[in-house]
């Protein structure tokens, strides 16, 4: 792998005030692909332009392989950036534009016609070279822009929000382009996005952020199926949340005395203890929904009975809102497997039952009085 | 209502043609005549000397005014500094005082140094007087794109003057090249300010218009109008390139 | 973060202003507070006899024609650029219209006001023109005087206010002038009513750009006024070349400098409060109020 290993050293930052960031610690990986997720004001971008050096932090320190980059400017880092306005220069070409850092080494010509074009096949864009920025797409002027950031093989490339701009068939497409960037050239991507859909299809690992602070450091997988945080679990996919006071503990179950539902087992992946106020989170697709009871409802599973309020049927699966007994609403999605046979025998208004497995619900907060 | 209007703006200047081919020095018609013609382009040699000054002054002075001009307004746009409140409430006061507060000021400035009055006091006058002007027309240029493009520059390896000189400066051409063209305008123009800071035996095509003025009518001023207006419509139709570049996004 | 380099680019400019414009301007404000030097010139020594001399009776004579040959020539200035502005913005040729309001623009200065010296002179145009017809016998003096002044004061400025007007005209929703007339609203109530208060901006901005530099006129009075209209300009020079007295041009220039800027400040000021409501909220509520007059009618 050719990338750096990246530390972000306890880095906060504050704008009179305001603290952007609040003592963030991440350790990046060298070539991975690296996703910072969160809201819009969590962060994510004044710690890429941290890393990037348009921005001093207020305390801590960012190392690339070890050493700080923080003493040296923007222009001297191994860190190149891909805009999210594109940032192109509208007074040179396609090929100019990518062409600009090589310039600035004053290179020779041979050596910048060569290297730029092995760059702008990378991203499939030599048939436009001579272009101005303002005849070019939206796509194309991202792969304009991935090209400059890349021809100087930097060991980081940050990317702040790059498929922001685009429409939602062509951001498909871009993200799948990005990925394939990554493995061809093997340097370390620092990926700043809001889409928690987009982190979580090509990142390697993600941080989720929110309010200045990094909540959760994962895998993918590790961060949709084991949220750590009431913010993370519902900002990422959908949820259903229970929140109730643990009557007892049982082992490595807790009984919970849901607001929404009456008692529901929670698996202890938090330790907790008796009159303690939690929230449990439990994806709707881990929640099963049928007409008749299922049998092994007191092992190991919680079951609850509900009326559907509403189905929305997306075509490869179903979304029903039930209601419970309390009048609170759970999600429930069901993949069609046998649509006809199965899964449209539920109509609007029926009783039915909605099940998950104990160890499929996630205590996320916990709250000692 | 209208029309009122625009003979009272054409009238004079009709006049003003119309009797630039009088055979007669004074205001009644005697026939055509080009002798007036012939007079300017043969018989004036002090004019075309003064026209010859004041086309060196306009592009010298146009010239400096339009780099510091260039230069004080990206460090007024993007930077803060100390001092920046004043240079923006300082090279804002001349654009509304009267002429003759800046004419008079700077001759008494050159006076109490004892710097003689001739062409290198005028130039200094004029890039005083133009430089707001570039300023103001480079900000405003400045204000127009996105200046993501600068820290890209940056983040590409650009040191600063590379910056300047790669990115900067060629996006914000069209507003130097306005600031350039309109510091000329305004240089050739200029009277009252160049009347207070001339010396003797330096002339631009205004005070020698002036001192002709103040002897008396003679049609030669007339042909030099025509001269001047054909010219200025002349140069304004080739020149719309110019215009359209400038005008651009 | 990169280095501050604003001192650096700022530099050059601000030094030039400083030398070229604030020294100078600090000097004569200096000057206005010292004596008078016997062949001209100052003498160190302090002094308020120049601001004393501001008091006396000739030179509030002067002011006040200053004052009213710039309020004079901004109004009729007014009069004759808001039509025109107003025809400009209707037609169909637009472009071509503005563009002949703009060449005569492109004729030095000098010129323009000699034109009018040749026209309004003893022997010049106007006067032959009048002989001819018999409509006169002697010459009349229609040069060296307050109107000669005001003339050319509003040739001058004829552009400068046209020119802010027409813009504003231009973005002027001019259906609300049908409505107007619609609900029974004569051609002047329209203009009154419902055009002019939306273009009110245009028209400070045009009276900015006439009367400030009316106001501060020298070559204008100093070649077609005459002895009679001797504006604050022209004594500025006079006091400074013929009479010599530098302290008094100084003390006058820091009165003109003072009343221009707190003109434009105050000028300013009224701009932005009348920015307050935009022109869609302008159009809006012109609309409100014509609808309801329709339910009072």
């Amino acid at each position: 792998m050719k990338g750096s290993q990246i530390k972000i050293e306890g880095v906060s930052k504050n704008f009179g005030d305001f603290q952007a960031l609040k003592n963030v610690s991440i350790e990046i990986k060298k070539g991975e692909f690296f996703s910072l997720l969160g809201p819009s004001g969590c962060g994510k971008t004044t710690l890429l332009r941290i890393i990037a050096g348009f921005e001093d932090p207020s305390g801590g320190d960012v190392t690339l392989d070890g050493a700080s980059v923080l003493p040296l400017p923007s222009n001297k880092r191994h860190v190149n950036t891909v805009f999210q306005s594109y940032a192109l220069f509208p007074h040179l070409s396609v090929f100019e534009n990518v062409a600009f850092p090589l310039r600035l080494k004053k290179l020779d010509n041979s050596t910048i016609a060569r290297r730029v074009g092995e760059y702008l096949q990378l991203v499939k864009l030599d048939a436009h070279k001579e272009k101005l920025p303002d005849k070019l797409s939206g796509g194309q002027k991202q792969r304009v822009a991935i090209a400059r950031a890349l021809i100087n093989e930097p060991s980081v490339l940050l990317l702040d929000e790059p498929l922001s701009a685009l429409d939602a068939k062509l951001r498909q497409h871009m993200l799948l382009e990005l990925d394939a960037i990554h493995d061809t050239i093997g340097i370390t991507f620092i990926y700043v996005t809001h889409d928690q859909e987009e982190a979580i299809s090509v990142s390697d690992r993600l941080a989720v952020m929110n309010g200045g602070e990094v909540l959760q450091v994962g895998t993918p997988s590790e961060i949709y199926e084991t949220p750590e945080d009431l913010f993370v679990a519902s900002f990422i996919g959908e949820t259903n949340f229970f929140s109730g006071t643990v009557a007892s503990v049982e082992g490595s179950s807790a009984l919970i005395d849901a607001e929404q539902c009456g008692r529901i087992r929670a698996f202890m992946d938090k330790s907790v203890a008796p009159g303690d106020h939690i929230t449990l989170a439990v994806r709707p697709e881990k929640i099963r929904i049928t007409l008749e009871r299922p049998d092994q409802c007191d092992k190991g599973l919680n079951c609850l009975s509900a009326a559907v309020d509403e189905i929305i049927y997306t075509g490869f699966l179903s979304k029903y809102f039930v209601a419970l007994r309390g009048g609170h609403t759970l999600r429930v999605f069901k993949q069609h497997v046998n649509y006809f046979a199965e899964e449209s025998k539920i109509a609007f208004g029926d009783k039915v039952h909605v099940w998950w497995d104990v160890g499929d619900g996630f205590i996320v907060e916990v709250k000692r009085l | 209502m209208f029309t009122v209007t625009m003979v009272f703006f054409y009238a004079p200047l009709v006049v003003l043609i119309v009797f630039s081919f009088n055979n007669s020095k004074t205001m009644h018609w005697e026939g055509l005549s080009l002798r007036w013609y012939h007079e300017l382009f043969f018989n004036s040699r002090d004019l075309w000397n003064a026209f010859g000054n004041s086309v060196l002054i306009a592009l010298t002075s146009a010239s400096l005014s339009t780099v510091l001009g260039t230069l004080g307004a990206i460090g007024i746009y993007w930077y803060n500094f100390r001092f920046k409140k004043y240079v923006q409430i300082a090279s804002f006061l001349p654009l509304i005082l009267p002429e003759i507060i800046i004419g008079v000021s700077l001759l008494i400035l050159f006076a109490a140094i004892g710097l003689k009055l001739g062409l290198l006091t005028i130039f200094i006058a004029h890039v005083t007087f133009n430089l707001p002007y570039v300023l103001l027309i480079v900000s405003s240029r400045l204000d127009e794109f996105d200046h993501s493009i600068i820290e890209a520059a940056y983040d590409l390896g650009a040191r600063e003057i590379d910056a300047l000189l790669r990115v900067i400066v060629p996006v914000s051409m069209p507003g130097i090249i306005a600031g350039f063209l309109v510091s000329i305008t305004l240089s050739l123009e200029d009277f009252v300010i160049t009347f207070f800071v001339a010396g003797p035996g330096a002339s631009t095509l205004p005070l020698h218009i002036y001192s002709m003025i103040r002897f008396g009518v003679s049609p030669v001023i007339n042909a030099l109008s025509v001269v001047l207006i054909a010219g200025s419509i002349i140069l304004a139709f080739s020149t719309q390139g110019i215009y359209k570049y400038i005008f651009q996004k | 973060m990169r280095k501050n380099y604003g001192p650096v680019y700022a530099l050059p400019s601000a030094l030039w202003i400083s030398a070229f414009f604030v020294v100078p301007i600090s000097i004569i404000f200096m000057y206005s507070f010292l004596e008078k030097g016997l062949y001209g010139g100052v003498v160190w020594k302090f002094s308020l006899e120049a601001y004393r001399a501001l008091s006396n009776c000739a030179f509030l004579k002067v002011s006040l024609m200053t004052v009213v040959l710039s309020v004079l020539a901004t109004l009729i200035t007014l009069a004759l650029a808001l039509p025109a502005a107003y025809f400009i913005a209707r037609s169909r040729y637009k472009n071509t219209l503005l563009f002949l309001v703009i060449i005569p623009f492109w004729t030095n200065f000098l010129i323009r006001i000699y034109a009018w010296i040749a026209i309004l002179g003893n022997s010049g145009f106007l006067n032959n023109f009048l002989l001819r017809l018999g409509i006169t016998h002697g010459y009349t003096q229609f040069l060296y005087n307050p109107f000669a002044v005001i003339i050319v004061l509003v040739y001058t400025y004829l552009p400068f206010a046209l020119l802010p007007l027409y813009s504003t005209i231009e973005k002027f929703d001019f259906s609300l002038l049908e409505a107007a007339r619609d609900l029974g609203a004569t051609n002047s109530q329209a203009i009154f009513r419902v055009l002019l208060p939306n273009i009110k901006t245009g028209i400070f901005t045009a009276v900015l750009f006439t009367f400030i530099p009316a106001f501060g006129q020298y070559a204008v009075p100093q070649l077609v006024g005459g002895r009679n209209s001797f504006m604050l300009g022209t004594i500025i020079a006079r006091e400074l070349t013929v009479t010599r007295n530098w302290p008094l041009s100084s003390s006058i220039s820091v009165a003109l400098t003072v009343l221009t800027t707190a003109g434009v400040l105050v000028f300013l000021r009224i701009n932005n409060n009348l920015g307050g409501k935009t022109k869609a909220e302008h159009a809006a509520s012109t609309r409100l109020h014509l609808q309801i007059k329709q339910h009072d009618a």
